[in-house]
């Protein structure tokens, strides 16, 4: 046993890891200088963000470290499971769960919150990874090739009314994206595309709630309301830019500092970034996830099995969404979601579904022997 | 022990072409990044500071005025001015609806007003001064909504006793362009406010103060989270005026439902202790905004209450100029203490007839009772034997004809006629006619009270003319002592003291048994001259000029009463008033 442990440690992915742990202090550094005047109404200790968010990494690198350890087949077993009691989380969240901005997604844990749906993401990463390598051969069908829609679209559901669309996106994107890779025929998902298209209309007339039809409208023309919800975004851009190539340097970004960014520890952290440490920062920052995803799809490609693939391939799928439509959205190339930025937006129970991710495909990693 | 992978190649093949996906992903953001970063970099960096940092000039509050004790006159009030900076705004057709809301403004209006000044957009445009504090509240409350909306407390005029002594004080307003360019002051910019009259416009400089800086750097809300640059205002110097609030109230109130005006003074300084006009107006009208009908009201009013009768307008001066002509007669031998002429009420010219205003006639009189009882056919005498050349003479020796000096804008100088002047004017010579018109103060001849007021200070001083004025001292904001007006002879008239004693026996005998009668108190020795002066616009101006007590003269007085009447039933007694007032006496039975 200790033998096996030995050498699992010694098989880890150390490029992975270590651009992992850089993320996750450049993340830090960055987060310091967004938040240390103070925001709104927090107390005045000017590290009270990067300490909590600092013990969240903790949290979640030991909930990495347990997870590379165990055999991801052994795990999967209990994937049902996993898949229940998220939904049964997100209807106590339903119920029970502490309102923020508007939005019901939180469940408190005595000084902490929890957040249901980003354990989701996790959660159904594992599902659906051991469902499609078990059925890999039945999505020939059709009808078939639906079910894992009827899985994801349950938790998408539970999630869409909180109301979170960001994160419902998410969970559709893994989902695309593993069908993709586990062999579906793609005329199987132009349908379902097309489909998804046609429904459109349904979905602006009836299920979109207003501030998420603004929002698409906004991204359309951010400038139909400079103050209102476009004000975002244009504030972004004009901290992103005019950070020029070497950046106002950290701590001195005027449009951070002086708070004209939105939720600039969360959702707009990237602008941050691009304000403070410039073009070269925020391309040394694309790097770091570039070497997490192309380590991420080395892994998928090498695994052992096709479980494997596809648990590795979930994970990159999860962090990959993320990332795209987070940094799109601050440069005002992609509509506002609101999703975070791996490993940087401030938010415990994103952080530790993060690391949860790396986990899972240093799992793979080191499990691609069977030892 | 390491087993082959058993994924299928196909979904190897797969995960390639997500590996493809993700990079052509990562190239388009860091394409984006590029373009937004380096080639708009600069463009974006000027907008980041324009977000942020705020220009905000601070007006220096203008001296205060003060009377000659010590009470406050003039002061300032701190205003909530509501502005809106146009660069800061994103969405000015939003913005003037919400702030419209707030402050009951028609939305266009406020449009405007920010449209116009769209050159400078860095400057505040003032959308409504004096906003009330519960407005002030909720848009401070409603700060975020209002992006470009700025509150600034202004320091606004404030005339503490409205309508008295206004055409002293004068107003303020805004700077237009004309003074603009004469004031050529590097400092003053378009939007300050001045002084448009009186007081505060010929003090403006000692009054205005300096304005102060303030560059600081504001946050998403407008809140100012560091000062850049700031340069303190400097607060303008104070006024205290030789006037007396209580003197300047009664001479008003004296005045009150007439159009005229009084002017008292202290002859051995030129001090001016009431320098009171009616019909008046109150300068708290021009601080705030005022419309354009109300300015048209107050600007056509036929009273004219703007002007600002005793310094600007010019009458005919009526018989109070016959001590004018008196000088000259007894300076040039015409007549003596002794010369007595006949009246009889008429006098004849060639073919023309000029009559007394006594129509049975005044009989034998001599120069002091000439004066006393005003008698127009010894001074047509006087005045057909010294010519208009002669008694020009003593006009120039007097000071009339220039300005008298004193401290106020826009004095006016009357008119001063001679045969040049006439022809000048009018084509025409001067006929013996007019040297007649004249020695009684009628025909081309016309001065402002201040002028006659001149003359009689003259005649109490027997020849030394102290510069009329109404600040005493101009006091710098610490307190000190700045300025101190030093009594200064501006004029010193080469007359003779044996003629001046003549005259003042001749004003006193006035009082005492002529046309000034209803002057006389028992307890002062006043001297004066009344005057019932024609004029083409109506019933007769009613003239009184004097000074008491006669041995040793401590006051000048003139009152003067536009189509009052007779000087002598209507000028005199408020002149008695007056003076029972100033010498603190009690009121007859």
């Amino acid at each position: 046993m200790k033998e096996k442990l030995g050498k699992l440690v010694e098989n880890l992915d150390y490029t992975l890891l270590s651009a992992v742990v850089i993320l996750c202090f450049y993340g830090l550094l960055v987060l310091y200088s967004s938040t240390r005047s103070g925001l709104g109404s927090i107390p005045e200790d000017p590290f009270f963000y990067v300490k909590r968010q600092f013990l969240w990494m903790v949290v979640g690198f030991i909930g990495l470290a347990i997870l590379v350890f165990i055999d991801y087949h052994h795990f999967v077993k209990y994937s049902s499971l996993l898949y229940f009691l998220t939904v049964f989380l997100l209807i106590i969240v339903m119920f029970f769960g502490r309102t923020t901005y508007g939005a019901r997604r939180w469940l408190s844990l005595g000084p902490f919150d929890f957040q249901p749906s980003e354990f989701a993401k996790v959660a159904l990463i594992i599902f659906l990874a051991d469902f499609l390598a078990k059925n890999k051969l039945k999505l020939d069908n059709f009808l078939y090739f639906l079910w894992p829609f009827a899985y994801t679209g349950v938790l998408m559901f539970l999630v869409f009314i909180q109301p979170d669309l960001g994160t419902s996106l998410v969970y559709l994107a893994i989902l695309i994206i593993l069908l993709f890779v586990v062999g579906v025929k793609l005329k199987y998902l132009a349908t379902v595309f097309l489909i998804a298209l046609s429904s459109f209309p349904i979905l602006w007339f009836f299920l979109l709630k207003e501030y998420q039809k603004r929002r698409i409208i906004l991204f359309l023309n951010p400038q139909l309301d400079p103050l209102g919800g476009g004000y975002n975004i244009i504030q972004s851009k004009i901290a992103i830019g005019s950070g020029g190539f070497l950046g106002k340097g950290l701590l001195g970004g005027l449009q951070s500092q002086l708070k004209f960014l939105p939720a600039q520890h969360t959702d707009f952290i990237f602008s941050v970034v691009g304000e403070e440490l410039g073009f070269v920062g925020a391309i040394l920052l694309l790097g770091l996830y570039t070497v997490v995803l192309w380590r991420g799809i080395k892994i998928a490609s090498e695994a052992r099995d096709l479980l494997g693939a596809l648990l590795a391939t979930g994970a990159v799928s999860f962090l990959f969404f993320h990332i795209m439509v987070n940094m799109g959205m601050a440069m005002g190339v992609l509509p506002a979601t609101g999703l975070p930025l791996p490993f940087l937006s401030y938010g415990g129970s994103f952080m530790v579904s993060n690391l949860l991710v790396i986990g899972i495909l240093l799992n793979v990693e080191v499990h691609k022997i069977k030892w | 022990m390491k087993e082959s992978s058993t994924v299928p190649e196909e979904v190897k093949q797969r995960i390639n072409w997500l590996l493809i996906f993700i990079i052509v992903s990562f190239c388009f953001l860091a394409i984006n990044l590029w373009y937004l970063q380096v080639i708009k970099g600069e463009e974006f960096k000027e907008r980041a500071v324009k977000n942020c940092i705020r220009s905000l000039v601070e007006e220096a509050p203008r001296g205060h005025i003060y009377d000659r004790k010590g009470e406050v006159l003039v002061t300032n009030r701190p205003v909530v001015v509501v502005s809106i900076i146009p660069e800061e705004v994103e969405n000015l057709e939003e913005l003037s609806k919400r702030l419209g809301g707030i402050i009951d403004l028609p939305e266009e209006v406020i449009r405007e007003k920010v449209e116009k000044h769209s050159a400078e957009p860095f400057k505040p445009v003032e959308i409504l001064e004096d906003c009330p504090l519960a407005l002030t509240i909720e848009i401070e409350e409603r700060k975020t909504e209002l992006k470009g909306v700025v509150l600034e407390v202004k320091p606004r005029r404030n005339y503490l006793n409205q309508e008295l002594a206004a055409h002293s004080l004068g107003y303020v307003g805004e700077i237009d362009q004309e003074e603009l360019q004469k004031l050529g002051n590097p400092q003053l910019q378009g939007g300050d406010i001045v002084g448009k009259a009186g007081l505060e416009k010929y003090y403006d400089s000692f009054l205005r103060g300096k304005k102060g800086q303030k560059e600081v750097e504001v946050d998403a809300l407008g809140r100012e989270v560091a000062t850049l640059f700031s340069q303190k205002p400097v607060a303008g110097n104070d006024l205290l005026l030789t006037m007396d609030k209580d003197l300047q109230t009664y001479a008003e109130n004296l005045l009150e439902g007439k159009r005229g005006s009084i002017i008292l003074s202290h002859p051995y300084s030129g001090e001016i202790l009431v320098l009171a006009n009616k019909p008046s107006f109150d300068p708290n009208w021009f601080t705030e905004e005022i419309s354009y009908a109300d300015w048209e009201k107050i600007s056509l009013d036929p009273d004219y209450p703007l002007i600002n009768r005793a310094v600007q307008s010019i009458y005919s001066p009526g018989s109070t100029f016959k001590i004018v002509t008196a000088l000259a007669a007894l300076e040039e031998g015409v007549t003596d203490s002794q010369r007595k002429i006949y009246c009889s009420g008429n006098f004849k010219l060639a073919d023309q007839v000029f009559t007394c205003w006594k129509r049975g006639g005044h009989g034998n009189l001599n120069l002091i009772g000439a004066l006393a009882h005003s008698c127009n056919v010894y001074f047509y005498t006087l005045g057909k034997e010294l010519g208009v050349q002669k008694m020009g003479r003593y006009m120039d020796k007097l000071g009339l004809g220039e300005k008298v000096g004193i401290d106020l804008p826009a004095e006016a100088t009357g008119v001063i006629p001679s045969p040049e002047w006439k022809q000048r004017e009018f084509k025409e010579i001067w006929f013996p006619g007019d040297d007649v018109n004249l020695s009684i103060g009628q025909g081309y001849l016309l001065l402002t009270p201040l002028q006659m007021h001149s003359i009689i200070c003259a005649v109490a001083t027997a020849g030394d003319i102290y510069r009329p004025h109404l600040v005493k001292e101009i006091i710098s904001p610490e307190g000190e002592v700045f300025e101190k007006t030093e009594p200064e002879i501006s004029k010193k008239v080469n007359i003779s003291a044996n003629t001046f004693q003549l005259i003042q026996k001749g004003l006193r005998a006035t009082i005492l048994e002529g046309t000034g009668w209803q002057a006389n108190t028992k307890e002062l020795s006043l001297a004066g001259k009344t005057g019932t002066a024609q004029n083409p616009q109506g019933e007769s101006h009613a003239w009184f000029v004097g000074f008491a007590p006669l041995e040793k003269p401590e006051v000048c007085i003139t009152v003067f009463v536009e189509n009052g009447g007779e000087g002598g039933e209507v000028a005199a007694p408020l002149a008695r008033e007056m003076l029972e007032k100033y010498f603190n006496l009690p009121e007859p039975e």
